[in-house]
C-alpha cells in the first residue's frame, strides 16, 4: 500500500512539471526518405545543433515510401501540437504536382503545412566521368547536338531533382538524351564514376568530394552564383542559359499547429541554422546554408510549385510516362 | 608501401582503453541487434548516432563500424537455433543450420558459424587494407550489364537450391519473381500491382517476407506438432564441433571469405547475395550435394563466413570512394559528416589517422566478437530448453518489433504475418521456401539491371557482351544452364560415385 502511494505521488510529481510550456518532451522530425541520403545528413546535422537551442532532444525518424509521399502524409496527419515535424523539400512539391497534372488527387498538398524555415538550398551540378573527353559544357553540347539521343545521363530516380535538373539543362540547349534512372544517388554516382553513363546532374554535396578526388569532372553549376567549394566552375547563368535547378530542405509543421508553438519552432530553427557548427557541417558536406524564415520559405515554395507545374506539364505532354 | 608502419600507428590509437571500450560497445550492441530477428545493423547504427554527437570522431566510427560487422556474427544464432533468420543475410544459414540443431549439433553449428565469421571478417579487413583503391576501381567497372550478367548466374543456380522436386522449386522461384514486381517501377515511374494502395508502392519488402516465411511459418508449424522439443542437456563435448566437422568446414570458410568479400563490393543486396552464392558454390563443389539441406556443416560454414566477409567488401567502396553501398553504411557516412569528416576518394590520404585506426579497430573488433560469441554458444543452446509456449510468442513479438522498426510501417507487419501464414501453408504442402525468398531478393535487381543496360545502349543487346566482365559472366551463366539441363537428362542410375 505504501509502495502504491509512493508510486502515485511520483507520477503526480512528474506531471506537475508538464505545465512548463512547449517543448515538454522530445520532438520528432520525419524524414520521408530512406536513411543515408543527403536529406538525412542535413536533418541529422540540424538535429544535433538545434537540440541545444530547443532544450529537448530532436529525433529524426525515417519513413520512406512512394517518393516521400508516405512520410509527408504521416506528418500531415500527425497531431498538430508541434511535436511532429516534416523534413520537407523540393521532392514534396514535385510529387504533389505530378499527381495533380495526371488528374489524381495527391496525398498531401502544400496547404496542409506551415513552413518553419529552410536549412539549405542546394543546386545541382553537371558532371562527367574523369576520363570523359568533354572539358566544358560547350564540348558536351557540341557532341550532343551532332548526335541527338546518343548520350545517356543517370539520375537518382524518375522525377528526382537529378532527373529534372538534367531535363532543364537539355531543354535549355534543345538537346535529346537517354535517361537511365537508378535507385538513389549512391548507385547513380557509381555509374557516373564508372563511366557507364556520359554525364549526370547531382547535388554539390555528393558530387564535390568525388570531383576533388579526380573521379568526376564538374562542368557547370545549375545556379545563379558560383559554389564556394568549387570556385573555378562556371554557372549555367554565366554561360547564358537559364536552367537553374535547386533543392530546398527545410522544416514544416502541420497546418493547424498553434501560432505560439510555430513561433518558438521558427525561433529555434533560425538560431540553429545560423549557428556556426551547423554551417561548418553543411560546408563540409559541400553545401551552403541558406536560411529562409517561415514567410520567405512560403513564398519560395509557392514560386517553386508554379515552376514545377510548368516543367512537369511539359514532360507530361511529351509523353514521359509515369502513373 | 609502409603498410605495416601505418597499421602500427593505427593500432596505437585503436588499442587505447577508450577506443577498445567503444569497439566493445559497438560489437556488443551489433551482436544483440543481429541476434534479434528483424532489427538489423541499420536500426542499430541509426539509434546510436545521437550518442556519437559528443564523442570524438575516431571513437564514433570505431563504434559504428563495430555495430555493422558485429551484426553479422549474431545473425546466425536464431537462424540455427530456431529457423528464424536474425539478419536477411542469414536466411541461407537456416537451411542447414536448423537441420543441424534438430540432429543435436546446434553447438557445433554455432561454433563453426562464429569461427567462420571471425576468419571471414579478419580476411576481409586484410583485403581492405591491401587492396581498397584497386578494388574500388574494379567495383566501378560493374555497370548494369555486368550486374545483370552476374545476377543471371545466380538466378540459373537458384534452381539447385531446393531439395525437393525441381518443378516445385520453379513454381516458388516464379512466385518470388512475381511478388518482386509489385511496387513503383523506378525506371518508368509506373505503379505495378499496387491497386492504389500507397503502402504497396515500395513493393513487398523481402525482410518481412523472409522473417515471416521462415520464422513465423516455423513457429506456426511447430505449435501444430505437439512438440516437446526433447532438448538434450548439452555437454561441453557436444557443444564443440568434432574433428570431421572442423576439417569439412575449412574449405567452405576459405572460399566463403573470398566470395563474400567480392560480393560485398557490389551495391545493393550484397550481403544476402554473398551467403547465397557461397551456399550454391559449396553445394556444387561438394561430393555429396544431396546432404545439403539435411544438416551439412558446409552449408553453415560457407554462408556465415561469406556474409561477414561481405561487410569488409561493402566498406571498400565507402572508404576508397565515399560511395555508400547500402543503407547501414550510408548512415555511418552521415555520422562522419556530422563530425565534419567528408568521406570521398581523398579520405584515405587526408585522414590516414582515422583510416588506419578504423582498420586496426576492425581486427580488434573481430577478436572481441569471437571472444563474445564462442562462450555464448552454450548459453544460446540452453535457450532451446525454454518451453516453446514461452519462447515462441516472445520470438514472434521480437520479429514484429524488428519488422516495424525498419520503416515504422504497419503495412510491413501485415506482410510479416501474411508471409507467416503463407510459409506455414507452403511448408505443409512441402514446398521449399528458400527459392521464393531468394527470387524475391534477386528478381527486382535482375530486371532493373537488364532494363538499365538496354536504356543505356539505346536498345542494343550488344552491351551484354561488350565488356570482358559482362561477357564472361554471360558465358558462365549459359554454361551452367546447359550443364544443368544436360545433367538432368542423364538417366537416373542410383547414387553417383
Amino acid at each position: 500500500m505504501k509502495a502504491l502511494t509512493l508510486l502515485l505521488l511520483l507520477t503526480l510529481w512528474g506531471t506537475s512539471t508538464a505545465q512548463a510550456g512547449f517543448p515538454e518532451r522530445a520532438i520528432t522530425v520525419i524524414n520521408p526518405q530512406a536513411p543515408g541520403g543527403a536529406h538525412d545528413a542535413q536533418g541529422r546535422a540540424f538535429a544535433a545543433v538545434a537540440e541545444k537551442y530547443l532544450g529537448k532532444p530532436i529525433v529524426v525518424v525515417n519513413k520512406p515510401g512512394a517518393n516521400t509521399m508516405i512520410g509527408s502524409i504521416a506528418a500531415a496527419q500527425a497531431a498538430p501540437d508541434g511535436y511532429t515535424l516534416l523534413l520537407g523539400s523540393t521532392m514534396t512539391t514535385t510529387v504533389v504536382e505530378w499527381d495533380i497534372i495526371n488528374g489524381k488527387k495527391p496525398g498531401v498538398t502544400r496547404n496542409e503545412f506551415v513552413p518553419i524555415g529552410s536549412l539549405t538550398l542546394i543546386p545541382t551540378v553537371i558532371s562527367v566521368p574523369a576520363n570523359s573527353p568533354w572539358k566544358s559544357v560547350a564540348d558536351l553540347v557540341k557532341d550532343a547536338k551532332a548526335r541527338p539521343g546518343q548520350y545517356a545521363f543517370c539520375s537518382a530516380g524518375i522525377l528526382s531533382p537529378s532527373h529534372l535538373g538534367a531535363e532543364l539543362f537539355a531543354r535549355a540547349y534543345g538537346l535529346k538524351f537517354r535517361h537511365v534512372p537508378y535507385k538513389g544517388g549512391g548507385p547513380c554516382l557509381s555509374a557516373a564514376v564508372g563511366g557507364h553513363v556520359d554525364f549526370t546532374t547531382q547535388f554539390t554535396i555528393t558530387t564535390i568530394p568525388l570531383a576533388q578526388g579526380n573521379r568526376l569532372r564538374i562542368l557547370a553549376v545549375q545556379a545563379d552564383r558560383r559554389v564556394k567549394a568549387i570556385p573555378d566552375v562556371p554557372t549555367l547563368k554565366e554561360l547564358g542559359v537559364n536552367a537553374e535547378s535547386y533543392m530546398w530542405v527545410g522544416l514544416v509543421a502541420p497546418k493547424k499547429t498553434p501560432a505560439p508553438v510555430v513561433e518558438k519552432l521558427q525561433e529555434v530553427t533560425a538560431k540553429a541554422v545560423q549557428d556556426k557548427a551547423f554551417g561548418e557541417a553543411i560546408e563540409k558536406l559541400g553545401g551552403e546554408v541558406h536560411f529562409m524564415n517561415g514567410a520567405q520559405l512560403e513564398k519560395y515554395w509557392e514560386k517553386e510549385t508554379a515552376e514545377m507545374a510548368k516543367l512537369l506539364g511539359d514532360l507530361h505532354r511529351e509523353g514521359v510516362k509515369i502513373d | 608501401m609502409n603498410i605495416f608502419q601505418n597499421l602500427g600507428l593505427g593500432f596505437q590509437t585503436a588499442l587505447t582503453l577508450k577506443n577498445i571500450y567503444f569497439c566493445f560497445l559497438g560489437c556488443l550492441w551489433g551482436s544483440m541487434v543481429g541476434v534479434l530477428p528483424g532489427i538489423g545493423p541499420l536500426a542499430g547504427i541509426a539509434l546510436l548516432i545521437p550518442a556519437t554527437y559528443g564523442m570524438d570522431v575516431t571513437g564514433a566510427i570505431i563504434m559504428l563500424a563495430g555495430i555493422y560487422y558485429g551484426a553479422m556474427y549474431g545473425g546466425s544464432t536464431t537462424s540455427i537455433l530456431m529457423n528464424i533468420p536474425g539478419e536477411s543475410a542469414s536466411v541461407v544459414t537456416c537451411l542447414d543450420g536448423y537441420q543441424m540443431t534438430k540432429k543435436g549439433r546446434a553447438g557445433a553449428a554455432l561454433f563453426i558459424a562464429a569461427w567462420g565469421s571471425w576468419v571471414g571478417g579478419t580476411l576481409s579487413v586484410i583485403g581492405i587494407m591491401l587492396l581498397a583503391p584497386t578494388l574500388a576501381d574494379l567495383a566501378m567497372k560493374f555497370g548494369p550489364a555486368e550486374m545483370f550478367a552476374l545476377l543471371l548466374v545466380a538466378f540459373v543456380l537458384l534452381g539447385s537450391l531446393g531439395t525437393g522436386s525441381f518443378l516445385k522449386s520453379m513454381a516458388m522461384i516464379i512466385l518470388g519473381l512475381l511478388v518482386g514486381t509489385v511496387g513503383l517501377d523506378n525506371l518508368t515511374g509506373a505503379y505495378r500491382f499496387t491497386y492504389g494502395i500507397r503502402d504497396l508502392s515500395d513493393g513487398i519488402g523481402f525482410v518481412p517476407v523472409a522473417m515471416g516465411m521462415f520464422g513465423i511459418g516455423e513457429i506456426l508449424s511447430a505449435t501444430e506438432e505437439t512438440l516437446v522439443h526433447e532438448f538434450y542437456q548439452p555437454r561441453l563435448r557436444e557443444l564443440l564441433p568434432n574433428r570431421q566437422e572442423f576439417a569439412a568446414s575449412l574449405g567452405p570458410i576459405l572460399r566463403g571469405s573470398g566470395l563474400g568479400f567480392f560480393a560485398g563490393l557490389l551495391p545493393g543486396s550484397a550481403h544476402v547475395l554473398s551467403s547465397f552464392l557461397s551456399y550454391i558454390v559449396e553445394k556444387r563443389i561438394s561430393r555429396r550435394p544431396e546432404e545439403f539441406g539435411t544438416g551439412c556443416i558446409q552449408g553453415v560454414a560457407g554462408p556465415e563466413t561469406a556474409n561477414n566477409a561481405a561487410t569488409g567488401g561493402a566498406m571498400v567502396l565507402f572508404l576508397a570512394l565515399g560511395i555508400p553501398t547500402g543503407p547501414a553504411i550510408a548512415v555511418m557516412m552521415i555520422a562522419l559528416l556530422i563530425h565534419g569528416i567528408r568521406p570521398g576518394p581523398l579520405f584515405i590520404s587526408e585522414q590516414p589517422q582515422l583510416f588506419w585506426s578504423l582498420i586496426a579497430s576492425m581486427y580488434v573488433g573481430n577478436v572481441i566478437l569471437v571472444a563474445l560469441n564462442l562462450p555464448l554458444v552454450g548459453l544460446f543452446v540452453n535457450l532451446l530448453r525454454v518451453p516453446f509456449w514461452i519462447l515462441f510468442p516472445v520470438v514472434l513479438l521480437i520479429c514484429m518489433i524488428g519488422t516495424y522498426s525498419i520503416s515504422l510501417s504497419r503495412f510491413d507487419l501485415i506482410v510479416l504475418l501474411g508471409s507467416g501464414v503463407m510459409g506455414y501453408i507452403l511448408r505443409k504442402l512441402r514446398y521449399d521456401l528458400a527459392p521464393l525468398v531468394l527470387a524475391l531478393i534477386i528478381g527486382p535487381t535482375l530486371e532493373e539491371s537488364f532494363r538499365q543496360a538496354l536504356m543505356r545502349s539505346g536498345g542494343s543487346f550488344a552491351i551484354f557482351w561488350g565488356s570482358p566482365m559482362a561477357l564472361s559472366f554471360m558465358a558462365l551463366a549459359a554454361f551452367l544452364l546447359f550443364w544443368s539441363i544436360w545433367r538432368s537428362l542423364q538417366p537416373v542410375s542410383g547414387k553417383k560415385s
